[in-house]
This record gives structure tokens, C-alpha cells and sequence, in this order.
């Protein structure tokens, strides 16, 4: 169990390695730096932005740059915002709290409110409710998160029962009470992006166990049928649906990047955006590694959990 | 007195893209309290269809009509009060007990589902788990309770399968073919229980195999089936000495069929002089598994020390319990995997595993995923050939021809896909396919288990034509040892990843090896005398 763990976390630091060098390239190759809109300026002299490369350690080649960045990572600063003049991390961090605050919630409500609806539909497959079900989540499928987005925003603007974006009413205020207020909307937009995908899947993979020979065993031994569901089925059919729990945990962050931006959520998704087109490098690049990081972390999850769901995985 | 059960005018069809597919037609009968009555029958021909529309499982877009009057009530078949009755007062068993298991719950917390779905109490379920495990058989309830399906043997999981029906203690069993997956030893115990049990707890059995021989041993009665009715019924001995219909004459003893066909070849001689096709000399093999999540390594021996010699024209049987290592066998003969010790001869010369001989073809038990589900019948069997390239595309498609006609095929049906087909006619096609680089040897590995027992039949004297034709040899992989010694050269019986006797059908009763014997003990109980006329199991007894 603990080798099996260990094993896993080793591949997950692994894969923050290769995905910060590759992020280093990458940045590398693209166009322009954050010193690129100075020199456009010409009240900035050439010995100025020559001095400030220096000092941002621009003008060193790539492999000692990423070298003081794991440095810098060691030292639990993440490099060294330009634009903030602070280190990466005092900015990420409240920053990626604020995301989990909306990723979490909306993790927890999708499944929730998706096991036993999914369960309901394959239940009441070939029948007209769950015809209708499979009509619903197709349609919700086809509608862009981002329309989802703004067709929430333009509920709370017509009605005004919810804010229109932000996390707090008036800076400083930091209310319970105000905060879950302004999470409704971000994360109910998460949601309900989220629902249909997790929801088709867990209606596909119950009727497939649901027609298992064993499943019909149960019924034929008089089993009822809520144990039959819930017990049976659920636990039959639950390791692509780990796998997916994993999945989805990534899917949510990015959508929420994207919620954010269009909410005003003050998490990563805002900063990222606001790094890339002022060229912070190593915004950008902790942005992103923050990112990687709780992904892994999720597919560790489901690793974890998978391995206690399937008896035939332990035991081998 | 009122019958137990009583089914009168059951209808059932299926619906399938708008059209209706008939399962049952106008079925009735009784089941007295205590009887056992036999359902035999072709495949589809309506038997499990039966066995679910009694407990009210056929899939909810069937249409089924028609009155069931179990213990004194009346109930209209497909309605809700049907579904009460299961588990308490009619409850079921399947053909394959892996299969009838939930793989990740443990077998008691599957126990604990049924009682608790029939209202026990948590204080009785303890008792009443223990006291169903002792009565099928099962020593050491704390165990089995402890462990998840994958960790018991074949026998282990029928008889917790078994246990599960019979724990609310109904009055009905229907038990849908419970031995076929079994080996012939497990089956023979798994027989002896239903009958204790049907005596200790007074149960009625609605016994239902395709299986003439397991039901002379149990069935007082037997109802024969045709496409969804009954043709013939009662008592298993009048039937046959009184069936006139050919479709009876086959349910009843397919065994005629390969007779008949035999005698023709039974005057085939063997040259003494002729060197072997096939000599395995002192074969071993280690299967080394890697652990699936650490890098422990573990070794079993799936063959020790294996001699086998076969002779072009023959048919050689190789029989044992699963796991015994018969599969294994068959693949490194064909070249497909690699052998640790000895040496495996085609003609005189080693098998190579980058080359698998031509001359050596596998049919395996199911044509269904053997068979590419998106090429037409006449694809998959030029596939062998444009690999091999052999000839050019007339001439392949000649040999197609040639090859359908040869199996009995219908050649106007060579554009269809196998799903097209029926399961006989698939298997057909594999055999097609497999002949087409004219091979010498063809191993089938279960390859007719999959089908019902007329079929079986049939298959087998379309085998005997082609022996006798090409000079065929068969490695006969199978573990139905009534069965193939009705055409069987020679029997090669496996144990534990070794051939330990290899004898004549003939020689079978004075078999010294004491798995042959436990083998052919358990065989005689599935044997019914005088069913299988043409059987050596038979004269010699």
C-alpha cells in the first residue's frame, strides 16, 4: 500500500519536473519578454533595460535560469514576479485558495447531485423518463460554460438576488456569510458545466453493469432494488468512474480559469491571464505549475481510491 | 391436490427496432411440489427465456401475456407481485457461477444483501449465513464469507451461488444449465448437492440444460422445446423410445449422429511404420506473472515434463479440470508461445515461436470474438491467405468457394458479417478460415462447448468428413469426456500441468492413473446407459 503510494507520488514529482522544462521552453520560444513594451518607450535608455535584464536575470541562458527557479522553488518562492515586484508564491497562493474555494464545492455538489440522478436514469433506461434525462444532459452538454457563464451573470443582474462578480461586497469585509453569497453563481456555473459529462458516464457505466449476469443473479435471489443500485451496481461499475473523479477534478480547474475570468472571481484563472499578456514569466509559469500540481494531486485521489474499491487490484 | 406451480398460455417477445422476435408461444405446464422436471432444447429455442419470465426478469421492453399460479396464488405473468416471489418463494441459478457473483463485494456481504432484502433481522443473519454455507457443502463458512469470488475455486462459487438461492428457502429452484461451466468431477459433486438439498428442503427444480444425459440422472419429467413451444413431453425414457420427430431423436441422443458417421472411417488403419506429426518430448514451462502493481515476481509450472505424440489422420483428446494447463499446451504446439525445457517436433523439425507452423491451426471456443465483427464470411477466410500470399485474387476467391462449400456454408452468404450468422454457422466459418492454408493439425480448444448438443453433433461429423478427406489431425480440447470419446483416437488426460495418461476411449474403465479414474467416475454419474448407444463408454460397461 505505502510502496504503491510512494510509487505514484514519485511519478507525480516526475511529471512537475517535465511539465515545468517543457513550460520553460515554451515560454522561451515564444515572441517577446516583459521588458519588450519598454523598449518601445523611448525615454528608456538602452543602459536601463541592459541593467534590468541583468537584474531580472533575463540575459542568462535558459538552463541556469531554470536552475535559480528550482532554486527559488526550494525556497518556496516560485521565481519572482516583474510586474508585482513580489515572489510568485505571496501572490498564487491566496490566489489558488480562492480557486479551491470554488473547485471544491463544485467537485463535491456535481457528484453528489450526479450519482443519484445518473443511477435514476440508467435505472430507468428505455422508459420516458429516461428518454427525457438523456434529452436534458445532451442539451446541457451543447451549452458552453461560457454562455452558462454570462446567461447566470445576466440572471443576477436582472434580479439582483445575486451579485454580479467579485468574492467580497467591500473590500476588507471578510463576512462568512457575504462570501458564500458570492460563491453561488461561480459555482453553480462549475456545476452545472460539470454535471452533464459525469452524469452521462455514470448512467453509461451502470447500465453496463446492471446487465451483468451477476446483477441479474442478485435480482433472481430477491435482492431489492435500491441494494441493487446502490450496492451492487454502483460498486460494480465504480472504477471508470474513479478514473473519472480524477478526470474531473481537471476539467473543473480549467473551466474554473475560465469562470473566473468571466465572474471576477479573484483566483489563478484572472492572474494567469493578466501574467500572459504582461509577459511575467514566472507568473505564468507558477500559475500553470499550481495548476499541474492539483491536478496530480486529483488523479492521486482517484489512485487512492481506486485501489481501495477494487478487491482485484489489491489483492494481485 | 393444487399444484406448486402452474403457467398457463406464458407468451413472451421480444422487441427488438420495432420488430417483435416470438421467444415463447402458448406455453403451459405444471410442477408439483417436490418434482423435478426437465427442460431440454436446442439453443434458442425459449428455455432461458422461460426460467426468467417465471421470476419476472426478461428486459422491460418484452412483451409477455399469459397466468402463473404459484402455491394457491394467481398472478398474471411480467406483473409486480411476480418480482416478490424471488429469492422466497422462486429463486434461480446460472450457468456460470463466476459470472453470478459480484467480483468486488464480499460473497457473506452479498449473502447479507439477499437476507436483509427479505426482512432478517441483524441478529439472524450471522446463523442463517453459517447454517446456508454447511448445507451446500461449503466447511468453512468464516472463510468463504471473508472472501471475494475471485478467490474461490469454480466448485466454491456454484455452491455459494447455490447457497444464495436457497437461503430465503423458496420452493422453487430453477436451476438454467448449473453444471456446463464445471468440470466433470466438480459437476458430478454439484449434482449429487442439488439432489440432497431438493430432498432435505423438499424443493421443487425446474431443471434446464441442452444436456440429454444430465437429465435422465435427475428430471422425473422432461418437456422438450422447440422455437419458443413445447414439442414433447414426459417421461425421459418413453420419449426416446417413442420419438419419431428428428429434432427429438437429436435433442434426446445427439450421439446417434456421430455413430453413423464414424462407422464409415472405423476401418482406417494406421501405418505403424509412419513417423508422428506432432512429438512433444519433455516439455516444461514456467509462467512467471509480474505483480500488477509491484515488482514481485512469482512462477508457476503450467506444464511439467509433458510427452504427447500425434499421427496425421487422428483425433486426439486432451481433457482435464481448468487451469490444468490444456490451453497452454495447445498454444506452444501452434507455436504461439515459448517452451523453457524440452522440444516440441512438426515433421521432425522444432517449432519456432517467430514463425508459427501454417501447418498448425487454433479454432478456439468462441467464433464470436474470434471472428472480426466488421469483415464479410468471405474476407475472413481469404484473410489467412493474402498474409501468406498465397495465389492471386481469383484463385483466393475460388478457394473461398471451395472452402464454404467444404464446411456447409451456403456460398450466396459469403457477403454477410458474422453477426449474420448463427452460432454454429460462425464456428463453421472459423473452421473455413483455419483451413485454408491446409493445415494438418487443427487444435480446437473447446471450440463446440459454446453450442448445443445436436450441434455439437453435427460439428463433429463435419469434422470426421474433413479427416477422412485430408487426412486431418485433431487435438479435441474439451472436458466432456462422454462426448469425445465417441470419436476420440486416443484420450490424453492432463493434471496439474502434466499429461499423466494417455489410453484409448476403450481402455478408460481400467484407467491406472487415479485422476482417470475420479474423471471417469464422474462421467458415468452424467452418463445415462443406454442414451448413448454408440459410446465405448457404454459397451464396455
Amino acid at each position: 500500500m505505502i510502496r504503491y503510494l510512494l510509487r505514484r507520488a514519485g511519478r507525480a514529482v516526475l511529471l512537475l519536473v517535465a511539465v515545468s522544462i517543457l513550460l520553460f521552453l515554451l515560454l522561451q520560444a515564444a515572441p517577446g519578454e516583459f521588458l519588450s513594451d519598454m523598449r518601445l518607450n523611448p525615454q528608456i535608455s538602452e543602459e536601463t533595460l541592459v541593467a534590468l535584464r541583468a537584474e531580472y536575470g533575463l540575459d542568462q541562458p535558459l538552463p541556469s535560469r531554470y536552475l535559480h527557479w528550482l532554486e527559488s522553488v526550494a525556497r518556496g518562492e516560485m521565481g519572482y514576479s516583474f510586474a508585482y515586484n513580489l515572489p510568485a508564491s505571496q501572490l498564487l497562493w491566496p490566489r489558488a485558495r480562492n480557486t479551491l474555494l470554488l473547485t471544491i464545492p463544485a467537485l463535491i455538489l456535481s457528484w453528489t447531485i450526479a450519482i443519484p440522478l445518473g443511477v435514476l436514469a440508467a435505472w430507468r433506461r428505455g422508459r420516458w423518463s429516461g428518454r427525457i434525462f438523456s434529452a436534458g444532459t445532451s442539451t446541457l452538454l451543447a451549452i458552453p460554460d461560457l454562455l452558462l457563464a454570462l446567461l447566470l451573470l445576466l440572471l443576477a443582474l436582472r434580479t439582483g438576488w445575486f451579485p454580479g462578480g467579485g468574492a467580497v461586497s467591500s473590500l476588507g469585509s471578510e463576512r462568512f456569510g457575504d462570501r458564500i453569497w458570492h460563491m453561488l453563481l461561480p459555482v453553480a456555473a462549475l456545476t452545472i458545466g460539470a454535471l452533464p459529462v459525469i452524469l452521462r458516464h455514470i448512467r453509461a457505466a451502470l447500465v453496463e453493469a446492471l446487465e451483468s449476469p451477476f446483477i441479474r443473479a442478485a435480482q433472481a435471489h430477491g435482492v431489492s432494488t435500491v441494494r441493487i443500485l446502490f450496492s451492487h451496481s454502483l460498486r460494480a461499475a465504480a472504477n471508470p468512474l474513479i478514473s473519472l473523479f480524477g478526470l474531473s477534478i481537471a476539467g473543473l480547474l480549467s473551466a474554473s480559469l475560465l469562470i473566473e475570468v468571466v465572474m471576477s472571481w479573484p483566483g489563478i484563472g484572472p492572474m494567469l491571464v493578466e501574467a500572459i499578456i504582461s509577459r511575467d514569466l514566472f507568473l505564468v509559469i507558477g500559475a500553470v505549475m499550481l495548476s499541474t500540481l492539483f491536478l496530480v494531486l486529483g488523479s492521486l485521489i482517484a489512485d487512492l481510491l481506486l485501489y481501495v474499491a477494487d478487491p482485484r487490484i489489491r489483492v494481485r | 391436490m393444487d399444484s406448486l406451480l402452474r403457467v398457463s398460455n406464458l407468451n413472451v417477445a421480444y422487441r427488438t427496432d420495432g420488430d417483435a422476435v416470438t421467444a415463447l408461444r402458448n406455453v403451459s405446464f405444471t410442477l408439483e411440489e417436490g418434482e423435478t422436471l426437465g427442460i431440454t432444447g436446442a439453443s434458442g429455442s425459449g428455455k432461458t427465456s422461460l426460467g426468467l419470465a417465471l421470476l419476472g426478469l426478461l428486459p422491460v421492453a418484452t412483451k409477455i401475456s399469459g397466468e402463473i399460479r404459484f402455491a394457491g396464488k394467481d398472478l398474471k405473468a411480467g406483473s409486480k407481485e411476480i418480482a416478490k416471489l424471488r429469492g422466497s418463494g422462486i429463486s434461480m441459478i446460472f450457468q456460470e457461477p463466476a459470472l453470478a457473483l459480484n467480483p468486488v463485494l464480499r460473497v457473506g456481504k452479498q449473502m447479507v444483501h439477499v437476507l436483509r432484502s427479505h426482512g432478517k433481522k441483524t441478529s439472524e443473519l450471522r446463523r442463517e449465513i453459517d447454517h446456508a454455507f454447511h448445507g451446500t457443502g461449503l466447511t468453512n463458512p468464516e472463510r468463504i464469507a471473508h472472501a471475494y469470488p475471485h478467490q474461490l475455486s469454480g466448485g466454491e462459487r456454484q455452491r455459494v451461488a447455490i447457497a444464495q438461492a436457497l437461503v430465503c428457502r423458496p420452493q422453487l429452484l430453477i436451476a438454467d444449465e448449473p453444471l456446463s461451466s464445471l468440470d466433470p468431477i466438480t459437476q458430478g459433486e454439484i449434482l449429487e448437492l442439488l439432489q440432497r438439498l431438493k430432498k432435505d428442503l423438499n424443493l421443487s427444480l425446474l431443471f434446464i440444460t441442452h444436456s440429454a444425459a444430465i437429465l435422465s440422472t435427475v428430471a422425473d419429467r422432461v418437456l422438450i422445446m422447440r422455437d419458443g413451444e413445447f414439442i414433447a413431453s414426459g417421461a425421459l425414457s418413453e420419449l426416446r423410445d417413442n420419438a419419431s420427430d428428428r429434432y427429438v431423436r437429436a435433442v434426446l441422443s445427439p450421439a446417434q449422429e456421430i455413430a453413423s458417421s464414424r462407422t464409415v472411417h472405423s476401418d482406417r488403419l494406421e501405418p505403424p511404420e509412419q513417423p508422428s506429426l506432432i512429438q512433444v518430448a519433455h516439455v516444461s514451462k514456467r509462467l512467471v506473472q509480474n505483480h500488477f502493481l509491484f515488482r514481485e515476481k512469482f512462477a508457476i509450472f503450467a506444464l511439467r515434463n509433458v510427452n504427447l505424440e500425434m499421427w496425421a489422420g487422428t483425433t486426439t483428446a486432451l481433457i482435464g479440470e481448468s487451469g490444468s494447463g490444456k490451453s497452454t499446451l495447445a498454444r506452444c504446439i501452434a507455436g504461439f508461445e515459448t517452451i523453457d525445457t524440452g522440444q516440441i517436433l512438426l515433421n521432425g523439425s522444432a517449432i519456432k515461436t517467430n514463425s508459427p507452423p501454417k501447418q498448425v491451426q487454433l479454432i478456439f471456443q468462441d467464433a464470436a470474438t474470434a471472428l472480426n465483427p466488421r469483415l464479410t464470411a468471405a474476407q475472413l477466410v481469404a484473410e489467412p491467405m493474402e498474409l501468406a500470399k498465397v495465389g492471386n485474387p481469383t484463385e483466393r476467391e475460388q478457394r473461398v468457394l471451395e472452402l464454404l462449400e467444404e464446411v456447409g456454408l451456403d456460398t450466396d452468404s459469403r457477403f454477410r458479417l458474422p453477426h449474420q450468422f448463427s452460432g454454429g454457422q460462425k464456428q463453421r466459418i472459423a473452421i473455413a478460415r483455419a483451413l485454408s492454408l491446409n493445415p494438418q493439425l487443427l487444435i480446437l480448444d473447446e471450440a463446440l462447448s459454446g453450442l448445443d448438443v445436436p450441434l455439437q453433433a453435427r460439428m463433429v461429423q463435419l469434422l470426421l468428413k474433413l479427416q477422412s478427406k485430408y487426412r486431418l489431425s485433431y487435438l479435441y480440447i474439451s472436458h466432456d469426456l462422454n462426448f469425445l470419446s465417441l470419436f476420440a483416437e486416443e484420450i490424453a488426460v492432463m493434471h496439474e500441468g502434466t499429461i499423466v495418461e494417455c489410453l484409448a476411449p476403450k481402455a478408460l474403465p481400467h484407467a491406472s492413473h487415479p485422476h482417470t479414474q475420479a474423471l471417469f467416475a464422474s462421467s458415468r454419474k452424467l452418463h445415462a446407459p443406454g442414451l448413448v448407444e454408440a459410446s465405448v463408454l457404454d459397451s464396455s460397461s
